[in-house]
């Protein structure tokens, strides 16, 4: 799923990713007690964040592994379930729906956001006038209300009077897409939107990683005569490997999440044409009260994320030894 | 490893319900107040800056009970508020009273635990109060109604005029309905107006609601649907014909019904009757055309209930106040006594003096506001106002949130044209038989 | 980088500007149509087809909403939520960091992991748990409880945690040799060479906690507490929504970010990274 193919892995700075145990100086000393105190430093140093992050957060998210168990409905006591509700998932069609539209938006989100926000960020690492401006331009879908996001874009998708529409049946008397409001086309018009909304935020993601991305090495190559799809090649995209996993990653669970701009956008419409897996949670969880299935199908996009991102965890390690 | 992580989800999972445990405990752990002096109880309100109806109950029960305060305690508006209740509900932090805001929520509240009974306080309220038998589950209350609007037709009077079509009588049935907006339709395009004859907002209490509440033996829990069929041809046969912008547009372009009937886009509008007082305070402020309205009862399914000696049928939800289980038990009393007066004619006519529809309709309700500035005064409006028999959008059941979200889902399908009216209907009761149950 | 003034440079420079013009008037479309539904009334701002210009212009929106509404509280609770948070996130996120991305110790992985397993479960399925945890702590309708919720994300450690793995080890190496302790190493050589990645979670954990609904929708509820968001949320009414003065203020609650970012964006620099590398 990730876009890096490498076939110099390794840079002249050395590798970019962890290093091998070998060349770790406390591993060529002998000596627990340098073990121990390296553990204890590394514990030191993750402490103050993993208190906050494990009371706040673990602890909650591991109740809902409890309550995905239960037939809660939030209120009152619950009875132990086991299975029940994930039995009854496996047969339940909106589930399914909902699974379907979840991976589709995925398929299509995760590719085209990556692309997309590297190709901006490629664009606005160079030093051009009003790079600062255009920078800011790229973000601001990210910052603006998602209302008025929603709004405007549903405007402009509208079949009758959308300006979409008006451009392209410039070129086709055929029938015109319905956008938003046509159960095959509502989903490629969310997948614009979000890919629109998110670019500029991944953008600045990968702006940072370009950053390591030593100058001298560009020159080097120029030198060599390398041409400038070569350096991104066989230089940059190698050396934006931590960020590029990173941004895999965080693609990856934000699109198996999606929920507020398909809830704007479309509502899940229409019919259940874009009804994903997050508004699927929300609607039995809040609108129907049925905590603990809501619960399961959680546990069930817990376990979609976490199976994608430790391939990709894994993926990453093989390039990277 | 694995057994390490299993244990360790344990303990943690452990250590969290006992935490929640304790929070629940803590409302119940309050100093007993001595019955007979000051009590201040506190009640959910949403948006207490625009919405002044709580305020004006807690007041005006305040000034009949010098004794008793009711403090309002602020949530958000729109869905947000039954969220954000929730959540407080579930972790004991809920004040002594609150709103049960939709009615698809009322039976999960009561089921939880999280309501009193107060079927006492309903026993003491005029039956003719609206929706409040609607209330009873196994024979017991534990909400009641204070407010509810009922669903009746806005009709701009210059625009029927300008089109030389005759107004409604009382008597219409949805076929007048339809020949009137495809009469003025035809006539503003004649001369050059892009108005429509009618307005049909996109959401799906616009022809369920109606459906429901007029066909012959319709009910929700039947899971037999085709009751909606004619009305979902009678919605589509209208937008396809331009008598009423088409769904897509309403949904894309985001229209409002304020702004279509209030600027004169659109002759008719079905809509409760909470619009009188915002159309009343738009034309005042400008934001709405001035012109003369009426409103005129819901047309009917059978012409056997429509005309102006008979009961037209329509449809709106109660809006209900309940008290919260975890309340201290030395305020139940004021408790019930205040609830017992927001529903009650006092609760009525003070509600009725800020423009807005209680539950119990009477005569002092009527006249408070028909004699509010710029709200119309012909005889059909006050019938249409005061004469309707209301049932419940959402009727009191244990599936009838997970229906109508379904049924939710249906609507949208059907009004895109995204699949046949008759399809839609027919894949919605398979999909209630499949996921209800 | 320097220019080579030939025709086809020229001409690909040309080229660049016009997409890049194209491209930004496109994005910004919408907030164009917020700025211009601020300026019209409330029944002028959905109408079909779509009113590009507002007539007549009504710029009393943006006084009326200073009058009508709270908004100087709720801009002052909202950046005291974000610098709050930002702080503690880019304190305690490349802190520990550092734990993951250069020291060695048994479960480490497996800890990692975790983190990043959390980050994939959809908050509206946890929060109630989550809220009556904090509410039986007394937290729930203070800042307390939206700092808590904020501040230890997952989000900062991963993304820090990738920024140091890009730096050479060869570097920490060096400075332990030289008798720096692990502290100093993250002080005087980590924290300086990640300044684009420190400027960019600085960023977007600003931008999270200003646009964040859910949180303070349901932990504030006091009116002197609310947040920008709760509060344009508060016009839209039950059954009537003020969308001219919910445009007015989201323009108004955007307009701070734009600012802080386009201040922020220079520290992406590029060499900043790397200068150390070679001193």
């Amino acid at each position: 799923m990730t876009t890096t193919v490498v076939d110099h892995p390794a840079g002249p700075l050395g590798r970019p990713g962890a290093a091998p145990r070998s060349t770790q100086p406390w591993h060529r000393r002998p000596g627990d007690r340098l073990k121990v105190r390296n553990a204890l430093i590394g514990w030191t140093f993750i402490l103050p964040n993993f208190l906050g992050f494990a009371v706040i957060t673990l602890v909650p998210v591991l109740t809902l592994f409890y309550i995905s168990l239960t037939n809660s409905n939030i209120f009152g006591t619950a009875t132990f379930t086991g299975l029940e509700n994930y039995v009854k998932l496996a047969s339940d069609k909106s589930f399914h729906t909902a699974l379907l539209n979840t991976f589709y938006y995925a398929a299509a989100h995760i590719p085209l956001t990556i692309v997309v926000s590297l190709s901006l960020a490629l664009l606005l690492n160079r030093k051009i006038r009003g790079a600062a401006f255009f920078r800011t331009v790229a973000f601001f879908p990210y910052i603006t209300s998602i209302v008025a996001i929603a709004v405007v874009w549903n405007m402009l998708f509208s079949p009758e009077f959308g300006p979409i529409n008006q451009f392209l049946g410039l070129f086709t008397d055929g029938e015109l897409p319905g956008w938003t409001v046509d159960k095959d086309w509502a989903m490629p018009a969310v997948i614009i939107v979000g890919t629109w909304r998110d670019m500029g935020y991944y953008m600045l993601l990968f702006l940072a990683g370009l950053q390591t991305v030593p100058a001298e090495l560009h020159e080097a190559a120029r030198v060599d005569g390398a041409s400038a799809w070569q350096r991104l090649w066989n230089i940059t995209l190698p050396c934006l490997r931590p960020t590029m996993f990173f941004v895999t990653v965080m693609i990856t669970i934000a699109s198996f999440k999606v929920f507020d701009l398909i809830l704007v956008m479309t509502d899940g419409g229409p019919g259940q044409a874009t009804l994903v897996l997050s508004q699927f949670i929300y609607n039995k969880g809040f609108v129907q009260f049925q905590f603990g299935y809501a619960s399961a199908a959680a546990v069930v996009l817990f376990f979609i994320c976490i199976l994608v991102t430790v391939v990709q965890f894994l993926y990453n390690k093989r390039k990277e030894a | 490893m694995n057994r390490k992580i299993m244990t360790a989800v344990g303990t943690a999972a452990a250590v969290t319900l006992a935490l929640t445990a304790c929070s629940g405990g803590a409302a119940g752990d309050a100093a007993t107040e001595e019955p007979a002096g000051p009590v201040t109880i506190s009640m959910a309100g949403w948006d207490l800056a625009a919405v002044p109806e709580f305020q004006t109950l807690a007041d005006a029960y305040h000034a009949a009970n010098p004794d008793v305060t009711v403090e309002l305690k602020e949530y958000p508006a729109g869905n947000d508020y039954d969220t954000a209740l929730t959540a407080d509900l579930a972790a004991g932090t809920a004040p002594d009273v609150f709103i049960v805001k939709n009615l698809k929520n009322y039976i999960t509240f009561q089921a939880g635990g999280t309501l009193l009974d107060i079927s006492d306080v309903a026993a003491e309220l005029d039956p003719a109060t609206g929706g409040l038998e609607a209330m009873a589950i196994d024979g017991a209350t534990y909400a009641v109604p204070y407010r509810q609007d009922s669903w009746v037709l806005y009709y701009n009077k210059d625009l029927f005029a300008q089109a030389g079509v005759a107004e409604p009588d009382g008597s219409w049935t949805w076929e007048d309905y339809d020949k009137a907006a495809v009469a003025l339709s035809a006539a503003f395009k004649a001369a050059g107006s892009t108005a429509t004859g009618t307005y049909q907002h996109g959401w799906q209490s616009v022809v369920q609601g109606f459906a429901l509440a007029q066909s012959d033996g319709a009910s929700l829990d039947s899971g037999d649907y085709s009751y909606l069929e004619p009305f979902y041809e009678q919605a589509i046969a209208l937008q396809d014909g331009g008598a009423q912008p088409t769904y897509a547009t309403v949904t894309t372009n985001k229209l409002t019904y304020q702004a279509q009937f209030g600027t004169q886009q659109s002759a008719m509008l079905p809509m409760g009757s909470w619009y009188i007082a915002t159309l009343v305070k738009q034309q005042a402020s400008g934001e709405a055309n001035a012109f003369e309205w009426g409103i005129a009862p819901i047309p009917q399914l059978e012409s056997s209930t429509a005309g102006v000696d008979n009961t037209p049928v329509t449809f709106g939800d109660p809006t209900t106040m309940g008290i919260n289980s975890a309340i201290d038990e030395a305020k139940v009393a004021a408790a019930k006594d205040f609830l017992a007066f927001a529903a009650g004619p006092e609760g009525a006519a003070a509600l009725a003096a800020i423009g807005i529809t209680p539950a119990l309709i009477d005569d002092t309700v009527t006249e408070t506001i028909f004699r509010l500035e710029g709200v119309p005064t012909d005889d059909l409006s006050k019938f249409a106002y005061t004469t309707h028999e209301t049932l419940p959008e959402n009727p009191v059941g244990e599936k009838t949130a997970a229906i109508q979200t379904i049924l939710g889902e249906t609507h949208t399908a059907i009004m895109s044209g995204s699949v046949p009216v008759a399809d839609g209907i027919a894949e919605a009761e398979e999909r209630v038989a499949n996921e209800v149950g | 980088m320097a220019a080579r003034s030939n025709a086809p440079a020229v001409a690909a420079r040309v080229v660049l500007y016009v997409v890049l013009c194209t491209a930004a008037a496109l994005i910004l479309l919408p907030f164009a149509w917020m700025v211009i539904s601020s300026l019209k009334t409330n029944n002028q701002v959905f109408t079909a087809p779509v009113q590009w210009v507002p007539d007549p212009v009504r710029w009393a929106n943006y006084l009326d909403i200073w009058a009508r509404s709270d908004m100087a509280t709720w801009l002052k609770n909202t950046a005291f939520l974000a610098v709050t948070v930002t702080f503690l996130q880019v304190l305690t996120g490349s802190f520990a960091a550092y734990g993951f991305a250069k020291m060695r110790f048994p479960g480490r992985d497996v800890l990692f992991l975790v983190y990043i397993g959390t980050i994939a479960v959809p908050w509206q399925s946890y929060f109630i748990p989550q809220f009556q945890m904090i509410s039986g702590w007394g937290l729930n309708n203070t800042f307390w409880a939206i700092i808590l919720l904020q501040a230890f994300g997952a989000f900062g450690v991963f993304l820090m945690k990738q920024y140091y793995e890009s730096i050479p080890d060869s570097l920490c190496e060096a400075a332990r040799i030289d008798g720096l302790s692990e502290y100093g190493i993250w002080w005087r050589i980590m924290v300086p060479l990640s300044v684009p990645a420190i400027a960019s979670l600085t960023l977007i954990t600003f931008v999270n906690t200003w646009n964040d609904y859910l949180g303070p929708l349901i932990y504030l509820r006091d009116r002197e507490l609310w947040t920008i968001q709760i509060g344009l949320k508060s016009f839209i009414g039950q059954y009537n929504a003020e969308y001219a003065l919910i445009m007015t203020g989201s323009v108004l609650s955007v307009l701070p970010i734009a600012i802080i970012f386009l201040l922020g964006q220079r520290y992406f620099v590029e060499g900043i990274a790397t200068t150390g590398v070679k001193g």
